[in-house]
């Protein structure tokens, strides 16, 4: 008996003190706190508004907690989406190339992958450090888009991609459908495939999954390629809502990004981490803008956004390091 | 006379290597561009770099044992901030010097008692101060900026003794000291030893813990110095101070042979990769007059930096092995 209400508070234990089990009570005792405060805040409007504010951030974060549990880092996302909406412009603006839809987001996603697999080429074959090759590229991207967009802001995209991005099918703008689809593959492959065994085999312990005969290379590959072509994805379901492109398109996107898969739970030094951790940081974190307004307490608090956030970041990795504290600390079975 | 031997035991091939193509950039840049190598034109240019320059020595130490400090940036904005506030609160300069140095060394103090205590990784913890330093800015300030300090302290940054701005004065008073501390002095020293293996020097009977704070609080101090300069030079206060500015003095130290997983890396040779991230962008704005290709060149700089180092020495170093 005392054996079994042992394991009974073990379990208890287990699931309380998991990340995604405070992210989900945070955000539950947000929403009801806000919608006491004003109950619109739980209108299928809002919702849906804060559905779409979350899509491109989900997009890339599954590829980036991929790179992230191979213990390395991308840092260039924000840059690379800009690069890749100003492309995405230049093809299919019809005051540009006006490209048929079918030739231009193609080469949009393929200008993405192709980004990536040279961050991956340049961190596995020249073995550069992935922060330094990001880094070197957050800078060169933006630099390039720039001159790519001569100063002037690209607009008149095609209106069929502008109404899929802003009312999409069936109510649901295009994002949502997209973020859905990758989560789900993203999914897939974390949990069916050899691949995402093994990605996450290599992040736990490099040498043990050499010893074990797994090639290092690559796994690198495709986790920074896959998190190009998700770049370019989410901004060809994001930036067409906007009324024109600029150059500072994804300024800061890839510390959002970072921030939401390591709010949810995956370690920046690889191995471990969950998808449903991520989704719902990426929920928590976009949340909070649209929370202060709910709230109204006026143009003020709007301004706090970035330190509530960076507030999060904070309380999130030091529960998590007093947590494994305790638990190393307290009696184990 | 054993010659082989003092070829191979000879360590700043780094520094070396950097200081041959500062020199070739610069003869480039003088035959492409007659004229720029002028003194004058120089200094005037320098006012561009004092306020990198002396964060980039913070950063030398801090990567050097083995962390990252990606608030420096944000920091300069809370510092400006502050220096604002306390400025119009109390209309003494003194004083929101002193303030904007405090919260400088309080922000780097917290970044360091993180990252000590907790057991943190510097990356997410300055990730989170980052935000958390621009956003309080932002907040406290609402967007304001504030300005008119008086002629004397736009003196401050534009003054020159024998034609180098006082900046410079500071810099390399400040780079001299850092410089011997690093390279002298047994905890200078044990940096090198924290950046290669933390739990080794923990067990050599280093304090890992109050040096990782200690160079954190430096780090934020530094950041309070560059912010006064910043905002003596262009007199406004504002919290964007010093937005994207960490990247910059990040690949300056990286340029300059740090390795970016610690252990390695000096002074002399973060003064070197500064100056050569500084004279390629003046070159390439003056040459090709567009303001655009700075950053590609100097991000392909960094890559291409650590992709020859990788390359070439690294393959030395395994096949002696």
């Amino acid at each position: 008996m005392t054996r079994n209400s042992k394991t009974e508070t073990s379990a208890f234990a287990r699931i309380t003190t998991r990340r995604e089990f405070g992210l989900a009570v945070l955000i539950a005792l947000i929403t009801i706190f806000v919608s006491f405060f004003d109950p619109r805040f739980l209108d299928a409007i809002n919702l849906r508004d804060i559905l779409v504010r979350c899509a491109p951030t989900a997009i890339v974060a599954c590829g980036m907690m991929l790179v992230i549990v191979t213990a390395e880092i991308d840092i260039s996302v924000g840059s690379l989406m800009a690069l890749t909406a100003a492309a995405m412009g230049i093809m299919l603006s019809e005051n540009e190339w006006n490209l048929s839809l079918w030739i231009g987001l193609p080469a949009t996603l393929m200008l993405g992958t192709a980004v990536g697999l040279l961050t991956g080429l340049l961190v596995t074959v020249g073995k550069v450090p992935s922060i330094i090759v990001t880094l070197g590229l957050l800078t060169a991207l933006r630099g390039f888009t720039t001159l790519m967009m001569g100063g002037k802001n690209i607009d008149g995209l095609p209106p069929s991609l502008q109404h899929a991005a802003k009312q999409g099918f069936w109510g649901i703008p295009l994002g949502v459908w997209v973020a859905a689809c990758v989560l789900v593959m993203t999914l897939v492959i974390i949990a069916w495939t050899p691949l995402g065994r093994r990605i996450f085999a290599f992040g736990s312990s490099r040498y043990a999954a050499t010893m074990c005969g797994l090639s290092e290379k690559p796994l690198k590959l495709f986790v920074f390629a896959y998190t190009g072509f998700l770049t370019a994805l989410a901004t060809i379901v994001d930036v067409p809502r906007l009324p024109t492109i600029e150059s500072g398109i994804g300024l800061e996107f890839e510390l959002l990004v970072v921030t939401c898969v390591v709010v949810g739970g995956v370690s920046i030094n690889g191995g471990r981490g969950t998808l449903l951790g991520v989704l719902l940081a990426v929920v928590l974190m976009t949340m909070i803008r649209p929370v202060l307004t709910y709230l109204e307490i006026g143009e003020e608090a709007e301004k706090w956004t970035k330190a509530i956030q960076g507030t999060l970041i904070a309380i999130a990795v030091i529960g998590d390091s007093l947590l494994r504290r305790r638990r190393r600390g307290g009696p184990r079975s | 006379m054993n010659q082989p031997r003092a070829v191979a035991q000879f360590n700043y091939w780094h520094e070396l290597v950097l200081f041959g193509l500062l020199i070739g950039l610069l003869g480039l840049a003088e035959y492409l561009s007659p004229g720029f190598l002028s003194l004058r034109g120089q200094l005037y240019l320098s006012r561009h770099l004092w306020v990198f320059a002396i964060m980039a020595l913070s950063m030398t130490l801090i990567i050097i044992a083995g962390g990252i400090d990606l608030s420096v940036g944000s920091a300069m904005g809370l510092c400006a901030v502050a220096f604002g506030v306390t400025f119009e609160m109390t209309g003494q300069l003194p004083i929101a010097i002193i303030a904007c140095l405090l919260t400088g060394v309080l922000g780097g103090l917290f970044n360091g008692a993180l990252i000590a205590r907790f057991k943190l990784h510097p990356l997410i913890v300055t990730l989170a101060t980052y935000a958390a330093f621009r956003g309080m800015a932002e907040g406290i300030s609402q967007g304001e900026s504030y300005s008119q300090f008086g002629d004397r302290f736009s003196e401050l940054s534009r003054a020159t003794l024998l034609g180098i701005p006082l900046p410079g004065y500071l810099f390399f008073v400040l780079a001299v000291l850092v410089g011997l501390f690093l390279w002298r002095t047994p905890t200078g020293r044990s940096i090198y030893a924290i950046g290669h293996s933390a739990e080794a020097a923990r067990f050599s009977g280093i304090s890992v813990n109050r040096i990782r704070i200690g160079l954190y609080t430096f780090s934020g101090f530094l950041a309070g110095l560059a912010t006064v300069i910043y905002v003596s030079r262009f007199d406004t206060a504002k919290a964007d101070a010093g937005r994207g500015f960490e990247l910059d003095v990040i690949t300056a130290v990286v340029v300059g042979g740090t390795s970016i997983f610690g252990g390695r890396g000096t002074i002399v040779g973060t003064v070197l990769g500064l100056l050569l991230i500084h004279e390629t962008r003046q070159f390439v704005g003056r040459y090709w007059q567009v303001d655009e290709l700075k950053s590609i060149v100097v991000g392909v700089l960094l890559i291409v930096s650590v992709l020859i180092y990788q390359l070439l020495v690294r393959q030395r170093e395994t096949r002696s092995h």
